[in-house]
């Protein structure tokens, strides 16, 4: 599979982006910035659309469906103007909101039939299309369920299913793994990396997980506080965001010096030492530093990034590395 | 625009549609139905058809006395007219029936907060209340009509000549315009007040305490102006209160057959035009606003 997303994603790198934001901006009741002077392509293919919570991305998704009007700036999604097209816009994107948003008292198939009527679907399409896209998400003699008796990892398949009804060229997914246990995660997270690998529909994928959506996504779009953090291909932006820590029960001090002679830059942290990854090649650069030291090894660990952690003000790596000026992970 | 050059498809289990889209008209005319079927309780359980049924029947119950009653007298003459059918016999059984079903068509939607799947769809804004008000007024005009026709087709196969028939379709057209002109106003301030609330219980309380208020206080305070002197004016205003009274006062100004459930306004009758067209804005246009409104978070 992993080839294979490559593979799409690099026939893609030269296609039109699927939505583009420029100068976008949302001001709440005149003070809160949600989105600042927002600018960004995101290209076609599986785009993950990373932040804190508070970052914007709901902003962003809902926005870019016309649910709720820009402050400024403009954006386009499959080409269309969002706001002066916002039909256009709908009729070809599928959104999965973050919330809860279904019936408890009808079926997964009278609900997801009567949306794809709402999607602009003749009867009988709507129908074929409910059926297949519930088949498609994994829901088969459940459908005929209230959804009331259905499982949290159940409403989340019913509720992609309701964005897939249309048959939409792009999905706009809004924190879709929320509330799911582990095994449901995964699950989610194999289904979307299907749809857009084998169904071919584009995606923007909102999380604050960036090490759950780093596993299925081309494309990343970061945000922070509103604004652009990085939009990059996953795999340049992940390299940015891996850190080593290292504990030793003593000579902190001396490995520290030693890991600078081999051209890391370790920075204190907590109760050890904090390296920027630079590659595979970091691991032997440690292990070999930690032995000609003889010193003994508490912990070693590789990091990667919950997005909080790595936005939030304290007790994040990056941060830490921000504030000594050793590095710039933007 | 990317719309040819992004669907690759890798997985014949996936079928694109290449099939023809509905434009926004019939995307709303679905919503319709789908509301108005609702507001009876088809495509739900049978718990759902319970309060619809018994309405229904005790609405038209009058109609079929009625008829059976002409059958039997021997002047065949009907004994209630058309145009107060509803304000003398069947208030009572409407108010119950906006209170049960009005939620259903917009307190539903609310409570389970799938109203941005609504507004992510090619649909305005506006198309939503717009719906739910086109299926509410025809669900109104089913429970306001019916009993009408059954009234008259129970009274006019027990007429011979064509005359009596005639005379007696003239004074039923009266009757059906202003069950319009009730199914108007009552389901735009019915969906109004149902959709102050996602819970279910609050909307229904909401639509009978209104209803019901608005009616006991018109009645009350026409009785009080009844008195011996200087009630007059009183009397003759206390019907704007209500729609129902209302509704009423503008059916003896435009000519009514019988005294009402107010005194005739006579010369005062204008107001109770200008109430009736404040009623109907007010039910129509708050519940646009409403939707407006209405959060998508």
């Amino acid at each position: 599979m992993t080839t294979h997303t490559v593979a799409q994603a690099a026939t893609q790198t030269a296609r039109q982006p699927v939505i583009t934001a420029s100068k976008l901006t949302k001001t709440y009741q005149g003070s809160v910035r949600a989105l600042d002077e927002l600018t960004v392509a995101v290209p076609a293919g599986v785009t993950a659309l990373v932040g804190a919570n508070g970052a914007g991305k709901s902003t962003l998704i809902k926005i870019l469906l016309g649910l709720l009007p820009a402050t400024s700036g403009a954006a386009t999604v499959l080409g269309f103007a969002c706001g002066s097209q916002g039909s256009s816009i709908r009729t070809h994107t599928g959104y999965m909101p973050e919330h809860d948003c279904l019936p408890p008292d009808v079926t997964a198939t009278e609900f997801v039939t009567h949306l794809g009527r709402m999607s602009g679907l003749p009867a009988t399409a709507a129908k074929e299309r409910a059926a297949d896209s519930l088949r498609h998400v994994g829901l088969y003699e459940e459908r005929y369920r209230q959804i009331g008796t259905y499982s949290t990892g159940m409403k989340q398949r019913v509720k992609l299913a309701q964005a897939l009804v249309g048959d939409p060229q792009l999905l706009l997914l809004d924190e879709p793994t929320n509330g799911l246990d582990p095994a449901g995660r995964s699950a989610m997270l194999d289904l979307i990396a299907r749809i857009g690998t084998e169904f071919g529909i584009s995606m923007l994928v909102a999380s604050h997980l960036l090490g759950e959506v780093e596993q299925i996504c081309d494309h990343l779009v970061a945000l922070d506080g509103g604004r652009l953090l990085r939009a990059d291909t996953i795999s340049s932006f992940t390299r940015a965001s891996e850190f080593l820590l290292i504990e030793v029960d003593e000579g902190s001090d001396l490995l520290a010096a030693e890991l600078t002679n081999r051209g890391l830059r370790p920075v204190d942290y907590q109760r050890g030492l904090l390296v920027q990854m630079d590659g595979e090649s970091s691991f032997d650069v440690v292990r070999d530093a930690l032995a000609d030291l003889g010193l003994p090894l508490n912990r070693l660990e590789h990091r990667r990034h919950r997005l909080e952690e790595l936005f939030s003000d304290s007790g994040s790596e990056a941060v830490a590395y921000e504030a000594k000026g050793v590095a710039d992970v933007r | 625009m990317s719309a040819d050059n992004v669907g690759v498809i890798h997985n014949i289990g996936y079928r694109s549609y290449e099939g023809a889209r509905l434009g926004r008209a019939q995307i709303v005319r679905a919503l319709t139905s789908h509301s108005l079927r609702s507001a009876f309780g088809f495509g739900r359980g049978a718990k759902a058809k319970i309060v619809p049924v018994l309405t229904f029947v005790a609405i038209c119950l009058p109609a079929i006395v009625s008829a059976v009653a002409v059958a039997l007298n021997s002047g065949h003459t009907r004994p209630i007219s058309y145009d107060v059918y509803l304000p003398q016999l069947r208030i009572f059984v409407l108010i119950v029936f906006m209170a049960a079903q009005a939620p259903d068509l917009v307190s539903r939607d609310l409570r389970s907060h799938c109203l941005p799947l609504y507004f992510a769809r090619p649909i305005e804004r506006i198309d939503y209340p717009l719906a739910k008000l086109i299926a509410f007024f025809a669900a109104m005009l089913v429970m306001i009509e019916v009993p009408l026709l059954l009234l008259y087709v129970g009274t006019a196969t027990q007429l011979h000549t064509g005359s009596q028939i005639w005379h007696e379709t003239k004074a039923l057209i009266p009757g059906l315009l202003l069950g319009v002109a009730w199914a108007a106003v009552l389901c735009g301030l019915g969906l109004l007040f149902a959709s102050f609330s996602g819970r279910r219980a609050y909307a229904t309380g909401a639509v009978a305490i209104f209803f019901f208020l608005t009616l006991t206080l018109a009645t009350l305070l026409t009785n009080i102006g009844d008195g011996p002197k200087g009630g007059q004016v009183l009397s003759k205003l206390a019907g704007l209160i209500s729609p129902f009274t209302v509704l009423d006062g503008v059916r003896q100004w435009l000519g009514g057959t019988t005294q009402g459930m107010v005194p005739n306004p006579g010369g005062d009758g204008v107001l109770y035009g200008l109430m009736f067209v404040v009623f109907l804005v007010v039910g129509v246009g708050g519940l646009i606003l409403r939707y407006r409104k209405v959060g998508v978070a």
